[in-house]
């Protein structure tokens, strides 16, 4: 267990520093000289002053050498300090915080629902294995995989918020504006999750202690409870990281949709403004916390499941 | 046969979508660029049968001309990551070492980033259009081609005509192309048919930010994100498009389902249907 831990702790902590890597060679593959464009966002003139534009090169130090640069960037970011936003010119952590919390508590709520509503249906569907809920469950985990959520959300805006004025259409306030995001999120995970508790579930229903538990007596709703379910619920805990992981960055269109303001809705603003800085903040987050996030499911796979600990997955 | 059944509809679905995309500059009823401002954001009628959007052009034109571009850039993007998936795996699976273990690390950390944010980055470096489009799509997606091909390259290998392949004196080259690739066709083709199901899905919400296609051209994604404004006065805007991507994905999955669940691959594709009974 510990060897497990180290080697995923380990990977985890190269995969931050080569993605936050990537993340600083930002503005400096995309065309354009970064100096001349911080010059050009403060002044709004077309002209640049060349004194001007080597003063900032030296003061930002961009004559360093790239390694020393980037030292420096990383120290910065990890003491809160990302720059200022180009847009907005105000710190890039002020805006990154909320909308953090935003998405968290919006994908948060996403996979609840998904992991529940799969855990009844995939459970169901395993017990009537071949019956007719069984196919029709499973038609539509299917045919869910392949639903548009751009199509979706339209869709459920026009008849729930435009024809039966029920819901609101867009915004962020209260508990009923979340109904029609989470409900379009929720699609992918739950169609994953449901076919993935079926699966489990007929793994366990099938297994030598579900037999012996019939043999000693146990009537058929207690080996179930106690010997089924819990065995089939296993996938879902590594199913449950990746996905929370896929999710923080899969929402840009769901909230850009919903005009939510979220990290989506910032990553997706961030790239159409070039605002530089904000984009390399909201990346840089949203990658840590999706690898730490897959690490989590892993180790919490592990802990459940001893198999997993010796194995190099 | 039920599922038979299912195949033989799907194919037939997705062949009259794309016969009739190919032939659309014969079998438009209009120009897809003509407006007739006269018409605006008509119902569906025998003239107009999906109704116009708000320039007056009609949707059925416009869908027929767009389905080109979607179609052409989720088929390079499929065929471009099945290759490099394809090579990556099974260059792992048989240097083994230390390439192995880069490889399958860097597979590993590409699948726990969040794939549509490392498809605003790569927009935001290269800018829009088509090229950028691809890229963005690659640079995740030859990851589960990867997976899969060393998986089963790994497989193969040990078996023994391999191993007699190799005895005899054959390069490995040789062993790769003629022993290893021929086994791991069946199943690369049903991984194939479910990626490019997702990749359709990925280049219409591209497009639909802005970042795909881009204006005067069109694909079904940017129709959509057109017509959303008019979504209340003439809903067919929004909802022939979403159905026509809906439509051909879920045609490519059930067909990919299909040659993946014959290539006995339960465990690797987690939607395949089970084949349960063999081992019970």
């Amino acid at each position: 267990m510990r060897g497990f831990l180290a080697r995923r702790t380990a990977a985890l902590g190269v995969t931050v520093l080569l993605a936050s890597f990537v993340v600083f060679l930002i503005p400096y593959v995309t065309p354009g000289d970064p100096v001349r464009k911080i010059i050009r966002s403060q002044v709004q003139g077309e002209l640049v002053d060349e004194s001007a534009v080597q003063g900032l090169t030296a003061e930002l130090g961009l004559d360093d050498p790239l390694p020393v640069q980037y030292v420096r960037w990383l120290s910065h970011f990890v003491s809160g300090d990302m720059g200022l936003s180009y847009t907005s010119r105000t710190p890039v952590i002020e805006h990154v915080m909320p909308a953090l919390w935003i998405t968290l508590s919006l994908t948060v709520v996403t996979l609840a629902v998904a992991a529940i509503a799969a855990t009844a249906l995939g459970t169901l569907a395993a017990l009537r294995e071949g019956r007719l809920t069984d196919r029709v469950i499973t038609a539509l985990t299917q045919a869910l995989i392949a639903m548009p959520e751009y199509w979706l959300a339209p869709v459920l805006v026009l008849v729930f918020a435009l024809n039966l004025s029920v819901l609101p259409s867009a915004g962020w306030s209260g508990p009923s504006s979340m109904v029609l995001p989470v409900a379009v999120l929720a699609i992918r995970p739950l169609s994953h999750f449901t076919s993935a508790v079926r699966e489990g579930m007929l793994d366990a229903l099938g297994g030598e202690h579900v037999l012996a538990a019939r043999a000693r007596g146990l009537s058929h709703s207690q080996t179930v409870f106690r010997h089924v379910i819990p065995n089939g619920l296993l996938p879902l805990t590594t199913l449950t990281g990746v996905w929370f992981a896929g999710l923080l960055g899969g929402s840009v269109i769901v909230e850009v949709i919903f005009a939510i303001p979220g990290m989506g809705r910032l990553l997706y603003d961030a790239v159409l403004n070039s605002d530089i800085p904000l984009a390399q903040g909201g990346v840089v987050f949203v990658v840590v916390l999706a690898v730490v996030l897959t690490t989590a499911g892993d180790l919490l796979h592990a802990v459940l499941n001893p198999k997993m600990r010796n194995s190099h997955a | 046969m039920r599922s038979r059944t299912a195949l033989i509809v799907a194919a037939s679905v997705l062949a009259v979508v794309v016969l009739s995309v190919a032939l659309a500059p014969w079998i438009s009823p209009y120009p897809p660029a003509q407006q007739s401002l006269a018409e605006r954001l008509a119902p569906a009628s025998p003239t107009h049968w999906l109704g116009t959007d708000h320039l007056g052009r009609d949707t059925l034109s416009r869908l027929l001309e767009g389905g080109s571009f979607s179609l052409a850039v989720a088929c390079a993007a499929t065929l471009l990551t099945a290759a490099l998936g394809t090579a990556i795996g099974v260059v792992s699976a048989r240097r083994r070492g230390w390439i192995d273990e880069v490889l399958t690390r860097t597979s590993d950390v590409l699948l726990a980033l969040p794939e549509m944010v490392i498809a605003l980055f790569v927009v935001a470096v290269l800018g829009a259009g088509p090229v950028s489009l691809l890229l963005a799509l690659a640079v995740t997606g030859w990851t589960p081609f990867a997976r899969l091909a060393r998986a089963l390259a790994y497989d193969v290998s040990s078996r023994g005509f391999v191993e007699a392949a190799r005895v005899l004196g054959c390069s490995p080259s040789f062993v790769v192309f003629r022993h290893i690739l021929p086994h791991l066709s069946g199943p690369l083709l049903g991984q194939a048919a479910l990626r490019f199901g997702q990749f359709l899905i990925a280049v219409g919400a591209l497009s639909y930010l802005g970042l795909g296609v881009q204006p005067p051209q069109s694909d079904w994604g940017s129709m959509l994100a057109s017509a959303q404004p008019y979504a209340a006065r003439s809903p067919l805007g929004v909802l022939a498009p979403g159905l026509v991507i809906f439509t051909v994905a879920l045609c490519v999955t059930l067909i990919g389902q299909h040659l993946a669940a014959l290539a006995g691959l339960r465990t690797l594709l987690s939607l395949a249907p089970s084949r349960r009974g063999s081992d019970v």
